[in-house]
């Protein structure tokens, strides 16, 4: 029995626009640390002249994933700046532009001919070494998820190409324009996994993204392209998992040990750049959507400042009431629009004072909403009240643990109660 | 462009939008379900004058603006004199409405008590009805739904609750009509029993010395063209102003629930009427009844159970949040409101059974079957 919440998607406009290259950012605010895993601490000092691509970034732990210089330049200064990933400031590398444009060597890279003979462990080196993380939002670096142990069997690639956030369409524009690159990304994916059965799952609701995935993928061994009607929640990997293949991943355990990854296809279109190009993760597509003149979607410098953003897209900053990045459902609103663009940011949402609705939070009415639009099946008010309450053992003892933040019962609230908030502050 | 300093962006935690439906939203949809209710209760009714000269329709009319304008004055007040309540002006209106429709007005099924020394005891007619009325809207608002809400959260059903108190000193006398079946006061049969319909007065015998068939005849005024079916699901002229028109409660409450979707707590009158349904049934077995419709019928229709299982058994606040909780709280109500009717004679025995299943609700809360995903 699954419990699942329609949201009405704001894609129309977005969704229709092809991805605009935004010119490079005077000065790039660099954050040191956008992925989940190990703290990696500045290569670079002060002073230095960097290049496109360089490496200024890195940890010695094996999950990490390091950071490249998105432009050319001058280290200007190393300080802390405020990181939408984490909602707090965290250390970041200011590089200004040189407008030379000096690109770095190249990764190591390979030819599609040789993908066949190229050993799994060098494209694993490949991915990481370019810095690649889980773009869907996860942030953990897909140079250690793709590196199943080797006694268990992966029957399925999910490759999520769902886009539920309701405001978000750069996945769809990759997925429109940039076909030819994600069956070659799936490729390398496959390949690392022991050639599961590849099924790329997207909405029916992406009407120009869908043909042309069946047309890409047709040729593909063992490929399947399913259009599903999937809600937002069905985006998250789990949900996907059940959708999909039908069944629950035990609590606790990883999705491999089902015998199945999910790899969003932003990932897999950076997988392919930085294995076949040897172009390290220095960009994203990010929507810009919400209450801007003009919806679109960017293809942007990491490090790149949201003002900048938004200021070269006749965004008039004084009527902005918020600024969220990441998607509205799950993304981190900004506390200050110097927030630079990280790996993670999918998309860039502006709210105007004037459409900003009531969201007075009242007491609660026992109405029991949340429970029933609980696509995990918790209990949200009862986690919400013991959290209040100060009580974290009973939140626990509610499984606060397995909530996937994926803020539906905050959504559905008739009276605006913080309840994805206070589930999340249960976890941590 | 203006240089936007930071502390200027509003920063709220995920999610950043919110769907259409608001506590407010939810309150106004209820009104307008009560009060077509109300209006089609007052139509009905307008046709019967009592002998104080009081026209039933007017007197709904006038009740209802005393009860929705009093709880939404006090309301008001109350937000203004106390700093940790808010001001919920729907919310009140539709508590008014549910005092006013769940006020026992009935005429002239009450007329047998004319002549009677209980005749003073029930707040039958206007103007003295008003009075009861406005008390229990004062009494409803200021202690079981501010006062509630202000010490924590409201236990039970407002509306029940004053209603109960406020007649506290006329259940004995009027409503325990086990009572008046052992003094002979009342035609009023013993529901644990056979019943069966009017001609079968054989069947009924020794049950207080009248048949059902012919106590609902007396009660409804049933004429020989009326059946006990069409009287009990079309229009009735007894007990709460809710249960003037069963069909009418039925049709505005399941486009409420249609509206609201899953903002209402449908599964509970689900639950109730077929449980009560159920229940119903196994007692017409276990007593042997002529006729398996007229217990069933009575179960669901008589008196007021239909108006409860839609607009009071459904409450938020004193209701379980989650579906299996729901059930389980729909099918007790059930079973105890029947046990309450059958065994202790009291025929406001659905009012004081959700005052019970409203107490049990932290309990049933703590209830769950659907373990989380994966689990």
């Amino acid at each position: 029995m699954a419990n699942l919440v329609h949201i009405p998607e704001v894609k129309d406009l977005a969704r229709k626009t092809p991805i605009e290259i935004f010119p490079d950012p005077k000065i790039a605010v660099v954050l040191t640390n956008q992925q989940g895993g190990a703290t990696n601490t500045p290569t670079v000092k002060i002073g230095d002249t960097v290049t496109i691509g360089e490496k200024i970034a890195d940890a010695k732990e094996r999950v990490s994933a390091p950071i490249h210089s998105p432009i050319s330049g001058t280290v200007i200064k190393i300080e802390n700046a405020y990181n939408s990933c984490f909602e707090a400031p965290t250390e970041a590398i200011y590089i200004e532009n040189d407008n030379k444009k000096t690109k770095a060597k190249p990764l190591t890279c390979i030819t599609e001919a040789e993908l066949a003979n190229t050993k799994n462990e060098d494209l694993l080196k490949i991915i990481r070494e370019a810095g690649i993380i889980g773009l869907g939002g996860a942030g953990f670096p897909t140079s250690i998820k793709l590196a199943v142990p080797a006694d268990k069997k992966i029957e399925h690639l999910l490759v999520n190409g769902a886009e539920g956030e309701p405001y978000d369409t750069a996945d769809e524009r990759i997925m429109i324009e940039r076909t030819a690159n994600l069956v070659r990304g799936v490729r390398v994916v496959r390949k690392l996994l022991g050639n599961p059965k590849v099924i790329i799952v997207t909405k029916e609701s992406k009407v120009e993204a869908v043909p042309k995935l069946e047309e890409a993928f047709s040729k593909e061994p063992n490929t399947e392209v399913r259009a599903a009607h999937l809600t937002y929640q069905q985006g998250d990997a789990a949900m996907m998992q059940k959708a999909i293949l039908g069944y629950e991943t035990p609590a606790g355990k990883r999705s491999y040990e089902m015998g199945t990854i999910v790899q969003n296809v932003a990932t897999i279109n950076a997988i392919a750049n930085a294995v076949f190009e040897g172009e390290p993760l220095i960009s994203r597509v990010t929507t810009l959507n919400g209450d801007v003149p003009k919806p679109k979607n960017l293809q942007v410098k990491i490090g790149t400042p949201v003002k900048d953003i938004l200021s070269a897209n006749d965004v008039n900053l004084s009527t902005l009431s918020s600024v969220v990045v990441g998607g509205v459902l799950m993304g981190t609103a900004l506390q200050t629009l110097d927030a630079p663009i990280t790996k993670r940011t999918s998309s860039i949402i502006c709210f105007a004072k004037d459409k900003v609705k009531n969201t007075k939070t009242t007491a609660c009415i026992h109405c029991g909403r949340c429970v029933s639009a609980c696509p995990v099946r918790l209990q949200p008010v009862a986690i919400h009240n013991a959290v209040v309450k100060g009580d974290f053992e009973l939140a626990g003892k509610l499984w606060a643990n397995d909530c996937i933040a994926c803020g539906t019962c905050s959504y559905v609230c008739p009276v605006r109660l913080p309840l994805s908030h206070n589930v999340k502050m249960a976890k941590q | 462009m203006n240089n936007e300093s930071s502390n200027e962006l509003v920063v709220n935690p995920a999610p950043h939008i919110h769907g259409s439906m608001t506590k407010d939203r939810m309150m106004q949809f209820t009104f307008i379900a009560i009060l077509a209710v109300t209006i089609v209760s007052a139509a009905l009714w307008s046709q019967v004058t009592t002998p104080s000269g009081w026209n039933l329709g007017l007197t709904v009319a006038v009740g209802t603006l005393i009860a929705v304008g009093l709880a939404v004055a006090i309301d008001f007040l109350i937000g203004k004199v106390t700093s940790d309540s808010e001001v919920n002006t729907w919310s009140a209106a539709v508590f008014g409405l549910i005092v006013i429709n769940c006020f026992s007005l009935g005429y002239p099924s009450m007329a047998v008590f004319e002549g009677t020394p209980l005749e003073a005891g029930l707040p039958v007619e206007a103007p003295l009805a008003f009075y009861y009325i406005a008390l229990i809207t004062i009494i409803g608002m200021v202690v079981f739904k501010k006062v509630a809400s202000i010490a924590g959260r409201k236990l039970v059903n407002p509306a029940a609750a004053a209603k109960f108190l406020v007649l506290i000193p006329t259940l004995f006398t009027t409503l325990i009509t086990s009572w008046h079946l052992t003094s002979g006061m009342l035609m009023v049969p013993s529901l644990a029993g056979p019943i069966g319909n009017p001609a079968d007065a054989a069947a009924t015998a020794g049950n207080g010395g009248a048949s059902f068939g012919a106590y609902l005849q007396g009660c409804y005024g049933l004429t020989a063209t009326e059946s006990v079916e069409s009287i009990m699901v079309l229009s009735k002229y007894h007990g709460w102003i809710g249960g003037a028109s069963s069909i009418a409660v039925i049709i505005a409450g399941v486009v409420l629930f249609a509206v609201g979707r899953k903002y209402f707590k449908w599964k509970i009158t689900a639950s109730y009427l077929i449980a009560m349904a159920a229940t119903s049934l196994i007692f017409s077995f276990i007593f042997g009844d002529v006729d398996l419709t007229t217990r069933l019928l009575f179960s669901l229709f008589a008196g007021s159970s239909i108006f409860l299982a839609f607009f009071m058994a459904t409450d938020p606040a004193t209701t379980p949040f989650n579906g299996t909780g729901q059930i389980i709280f729909g099918v007790g109500l059930a079973i105890l409101t029947i046990s309450i009717q059958t065994f202790m004679g009291f025929f406001g025995g659905s009012m004081l059974a959700l005052l019970i299943m409203n107490l049990l609700v932290p309990v049933i809360d703590k209830i769950r079957i659907n373990k989380p995903f994966g689990r």
